[in-house]
């Protein structure tokens, strides 16, 4: 134990030591507070829907109560579903600044729908969130070549090394001491406000020590690169240079060129095929005879086709039934598009574990939920709701009966548990 | 005496690096309270001497042995025993000397009060309004000193200097000489590698003269004055066969 | 030969002979290559799709059978936001952005499908383009190759054995500079050929190209230039090394960050759910057509009766339902165009603080530099939004006067068994209605967006050059 007062003391009366642990204290308390912040900006924006959904609905609500009519209900009615960031979000953002977290729906063709965006400066997403995922992947390594480079070429360059080595505790163990000890402050620098960060968001305890020990494992990484790097004698400089090479490497170059490749081994064109696609089939409706477009809705959703015959005038229970088919008639499309997403992210996972830059990303934001498994998880979500939202209309569209104010209230509504 | 508690022991040692014989068959022995000088030309093999006594390099042949203990299977244990003075000798600047003593007695497990290290600074000579400075301002006779004293707390059976008096002026010399012939008289074994002849011929019991991996002459001597200086200037002046091959 | 071309080629020898830095090198062209290659090929496989899709988009709508025009409203089409040839080098925002729009009736659409909703997360890293590799990667291999030009001889004594043999502390820096100098051009110049090779096969402007090549210049001069004044200012080249490793870090990494974060905190944007709402509050205050009580509509009747001189809607020459859905859609236009420019507005203050941060971070203003000249940057984004926008507008209104003028009011309101016969015109009014084009800003305004930013780096070089030549003066004093 006094040795390692020892050490401490000796490396904390390094000035390189001290700013260094002192900056990345201070980045990585901010990169926390900005997290958070961003996150309770989310949450408040998600509170605050009710209150407008209410404005909305209640006007609709109103004028429609006129003439009671479920079709002009439905039309109009956009209700909200909504992605509550989860606990440890604010760690790491993920997607969530480019993918809707509020997304309004209509019981009409959800494929044009769920594709929508919300409102987001592309400048601002284009260099990347500073989230507590960018201080651990991008920084920390970089902290930990400051400190760890020159371990003992340092030593060696200042001709303490034989001085060291020759005592009987300055062999293997006195270097093994030194990397802990540098290891143990980064840990506690990047760890402690993390955990207290996290703790204050209500995370998980296993959670927290599952990051804690991603943290460490991370830094173990980085600091056995070092150990590595310096076995090989360099000096001091050389050292600082390659690890510095190999952090441009590991953590920029390769991940952009991973993204490259992806995206070619994968080729997603259909997204905007699917929204070209359904349009097509939606309004091609109003071009064949009704009846065929209620044959081929009854087929798949029997429970209603015992519902009174079409007359001459417009009824929107076709309306709504030809959106439905619409939406039918592209789910190849819409299944290739989302096998195409999930291959794409399951390569990229794979590359985590050869890339632990990848790797700590990917664990993190999947742990936090920001991720594109999340995000589509999501949109399963919202297929749910929009079915329980269409089957609420068609219990009155297809039974003929009276849409009224109170009606509105019973309108099912998203329920992320589900 | 038996032979475990011969301080350093060095028998018949031959040490290559790749292609490179540094040394060939060299044998010594050095017994409690004895100092020892080793001189030779550069590449004579003075300093892997000292390094095969630390256990820094392996033997291709022989035995060496520190109080009875092969430094290279049990390195801990045998620098337990030793204390070693690289010939600059360069402590952690940013400390004091009190702080610096502290740090290499905790690292050879020694005890760490401030008494003891004032005491042994002044037994050093060390003056007491530098022991609270940083060593950053210290000459290399002051940090000298500090690894003496050191050295003297650790009150190991032997002690190993490399190039001591190199740049030292005659004072800090003088200085220098009498701290060796004190931590003798402790009945340490001092093993020192020296250029400096006359130096070495002043308080050495013993000089051994290395070329090409061996000692090719071993002068035992109770005093200065017993040296034939002039001879073995001559033959320590003389272009090293060490060198020119 | 003088003394700093000596000293120049002095260096340069060294660091050919150097394995590490050969390598180095040789690895930051080819990735630079690769960079173009499939930077090329990706934005001309987007360029390739969009234009098919929005031929499709284009055939599909002038196929639409016998229709009522109100159909069409609805039916919409979609447009494809076409890429600017510079895009190759700086794709900007361009993965950020919805690439597909569809515009239609009573409603703005966002703009969907960008690469970055469909990609994995790796595209947060950032992306392989030549852009990339200038403005990331280029400084950090010169960092490496040129810490030591100075820092070296000062740390090894030879800096005093250069000058005690005749060569002039400037001549020295002179000769480092132009070194370092070379080798940037080596870095640069793939980047820059494949630059010209596009401009020159794409017919793209000269002058958005020439700010390109001056800005990336300029801004590897002024790392060449910081590189050179922290090695003449550093004891030791380990704390040379360090301390460029730290300027870059935050300079190209940290602050392109965190400024964009403390920008969106300082300036709030709407998201989509309020600002719908809000849009919706706004038009049930100005007038709700279907309410036959509604004092907007009803003076708006009143108005029109009046000027055709009758009393009742059904003796209208015209359709009034078409007259109704003009006016529904001026006003919803209106609220529209209102609320997307405040967003836009707000959006423009934003990168203005991330621009002001440049001023710090000349990271910063290099990207803004290249993206403005590609065409890439929010500006040409909003620039093509408020195109589809008026696209949409102008689409809009001419169907519904196509419905005000081809469909009888009594066919209109009509619900009879053939009334949906007699309410479609016909087909081959679809090819009559204009395709969007899309004009992109031309090479001198897209050059001229970029001059602020390359004012910045200028400024920075400026800076840094008095920086060094002060350097220069107290360089080899200390030790």
């Amino acid at each position: 134990m006094i040795l390692w007062m020892h050490e401490a003391r000796l490396l904390l009366r390094q000035r390189l030591a001290v700013i260094a642990l002192g900056l990345l204290t201070v980045l990585t308390m901010a990169a926390l507070a900005a997290g958070m912040a961003e996150i309770s900006r989310q949450r408040a924006a998600i509170a605050a829907i009710p209150v407008a959904q209410a404005e909305d609905i209640g006007a609709i609500a109103a004028w429609v109560d006129k003439d009671k009519d479920a079709g002009s209900a439905g039309y109009y009615s956009f209700h909200p579903t909504w992605d509550t960031p989860s606990p440890l979000a604010f760690a790491a953002l993920g997607m969530r600044d480019v993918a809707p977290y509020i997304l309004r729906v209509r019981a009409l063709g959800l494929e044009a729908q769920i594709y929508d965006g919300d409102t987001f400066n592309p400048e601002l997403a284009l260099p990347g969130r500073f989230d507590f995922a960018f201080v651990l992947v991008f920084l920390a390594p970089l902290f930990v070549i400051a400190l760890c480079h020159d371990l003992i070429s340092g030593e060696r360059e200042a001709g303490r090394w034989r001085t060291l080595a020759a005592l009987p505790n300055g062999g293997a163990a006195l270097w093994r001491r030194r990397t802990w000890l540098r290891l143990a402050l980064l840990w506690a620098v990047l760890g402690v406000p993390f955990a207290v960060a996290a703790a204050i968001s209500g995370v998980e305890i296993t959670a927290i020590l599952a990051i804690l020990l991603l943290i460490l494992a991370y830094l173990l990484f980085w600091a056995g690169l070092s150990v590595l790097i310096g076995r090989l004698r360099w000096s001091s400089v050389a050292n600082a240079a390659s690890l510095a090479a190999l952090w441009l490497v590991l953590v920029l170059v390769l991940p952009t060129l991973g993204h490259v490749a992806i995206n070619r081994a994968v080729p997603l064109e259909q997204g905007a095929e699917i929204a070209l696609a359904q349009r097509e089939a939606v309004n091609h409706a109003w071009d064949i005879p009704r009846e065929k477009t209620m044959g081929r809705f009854y087929a798949s959703h029997p429970q209603w086709a015992n519902s009174a015959p079409l007359g001459a005038a417009f009824h929107y229970k076709w309306y709504f039934a030809f959106h439905q088919v619409g939406d039918e008639s592209v789910s190849d499309k819409v299944r290739e598009y989302r096998r195409g997403l999930e291959s794409r992210d399951r390569i990229a996972r794979g590359l985590g574990w050869v890339l632990p830059s990848i790797g700590v990303q990917t664990l993190l934001t999947s742990m936090a939920r920001t991720d594109l498994a999340a995000q589509l998880a999501h949109r399963d979500h919202i297929h749910d709701y929009h079915r329980r939202l269409r089957e609420f209309y068609y219990g009155y569209l297809f039974r003929d009966r009276p849409f009224g104010k109170a009606d509105f209230e019973r309108a099912p509504q998203f329920d992320e548990e589900s | 005496m038996t032979e475990a508690l011969t301080p350093i022991l060095i028998d018949d040692l031959a040490v290559t690096y790749g292609n490179h014989q540094v040394l060939a068959g060299l044998s010594l022995s050095a017994p409690a309270g004895s100092v020892t000088a080793l001189l030779g030309g550069n590449g004579a093999g003075k300093s892997t001497t000292l390094s095969a006594l630390l256990g820094f390099v392996k033997a291709s042949s022989g035995r060496v042995s520190v109080c009875g203990i092969d430094p290279r299977t049990a390195p801990d244990e045998a620098r337990r025993h030793i204390a070693y003075l690289p010939e600059n000798v360069a402590l952690y600047e940013h400390l004091t000397a009190v702080e610096n003593a502290q740090y290499l007695l905790a690292l050879s497990g020694g005890k760490q009060d401030r008494a003891a290290i004032a005491a042994a600074f002044a037994a050093a000579g060390l003056q007491e309004r530098g022991w609270d400075q940083r060593l950053g301002a210290f000459s290399k006779g002051m940090r000298q000193k500090v690894a003496i004293a050191v050295a003297l707390l650790r009150e190991v059976p032997v002690l190993l200097l490399d190039e001591p008096t190199s740049g030292l002026d005659p004072r800090a010399t003088a200085d220098f000489n009498a701290l060796v012939l004190a931590v003798r008289g402790r009945g340490t074994a001092v093993l020192m590698v020296t250029h400096d002849l006359l130096g070495a011929a002043h308080i050495s019991d013993r000089i051994c003269f290395l070329e090409c991996g061996r000692i090719v002459q071993d002068v035992a001597a109770q005093g200065p004055e017993r040296f034939d200086v002039r001879a073995l200037h001559a033959r320590f002046a003389a272009p090293a066969k060490g060198l020119a091959a | 030969m003088n003394a700093a071309a000596l000293i120049a080629r002095d260096e340069l020898r060294l660091m050919r002979r150097n394995r590490v830095a050969v390598i180095a090198s040789a690895l930051l062209v080819l990735l630079t290559l690769v960079a173009v290659a499939s930077s090329w090929s990706h934005q001309r496989g987007i360029e390739d799709l969009r234009a098919r899709h929005q031929h499709a988009a284009e055939r599909a709508f002038d196929a639409q059978p016998d229709r009522h025009p109100h159909r069409m409203v609805h039916y919409g089409t979609f447009i494809f936001r076409p890429l600017g040839a510079l895009a190759t080098f700086d794709p900007g925002v361009d993965a950020f952005t919805g690439n597909s729009m569809f515009l239609e009736g009573h409603q703005q659409n966002t703009a969907n499908f960008g690469d970055v909703n469909q990609s994995t997360l790796l595209i947060r890293f950032g992306q392989l383009t030549p852009a990339f590799v200038l403005q990331t990667v280029a400084p950090l291999l010169l960092i490496f190759l040129g810490y030591g030009a100075i820092a070296r001889e000062t740390e090894r004594g030879t800096l005093r054995v250069l000058m005690m043999q005749g060569a002039t502390r400037g001549a020295i820096v002179r000769g480092k500079l132009r070194a370092l100098g070379m080798v940037a051009l080596l870095v640069a110049l793939p980047a820059f050929l494949g630059l010209v090779v596009l401009t020159a096969t794409s017919g793209a402007a000269i002058l958005p190209t020439a700010a390109i090549v001056l800005g990336y210049g300029t801004w590897l001069l002024l790392w060449v230039t910081v590189i050179v004044l922290v090695s003449a200012s550093a004891c030791r080249s380990r704390d040379a090394l360090l301390t460029l490793v730290a300027i870059w870090a935050v300079s190209v990494v940290l602050l392109p960050r965190v400024a964009p974060d403390a920008a969106s905190v300082a300036v709030p944007l709407k998201n989509r759910l309020q600002t719908e709402v809000a849009i919706a509050r706004d038009l049930r205050r100005l007038g709700d057509a279907h309410d036959p009580d509604d004092p907007h509509f009803s003076a708006f009747k009143r108005s029109v009766l009046q000027r055709y001189g009758v009393t009742r809607v059904e003796d209208l020459p015209v359709n009034y339902k078409g007259l109704l859905a003009i006016e529904g859609e001026r006003i919803t236009s209106a609220l529209f165009d209102r609320y997307s420019g405040a967003s836009h507005a707000a959006q423009e203050t934003q990168n203005a603080m991330v621009r002001a941060v440049g001023v710090v971070s000349p990271a910063i203003a290099l990207r803004s530099l290249s993206m403005a000249a590609a065409g890439t940057d929010f500006a040409a984004h909003r620039g093509f939004l408020e195109q589809a926008e008026a696209y949409r507008y102008d689409l809009v209104q001419r169907l519904n006067r196509m419905q005000a003028d081809g469909v009888t009011y009594a066919d209109d309101t009509a619900t009879d068994a053939g009334a949906d016969r007699r309410k479609r015109v016909g087909a081959r009014n679809w090819e009559a209605m204009p395709d969007f084009t899309y004009h992109a800003p031309g090479g001198t305004a897209l050059a001229a967006r970029a001059l602020p930013g390359l004012f910045v780096i200028l400024g920075w070089l400026g800076l840094a050059a008095a920086l060094l030549a002060f350097a220069t003066r107290r360089m080899g004093e200390r030790r």
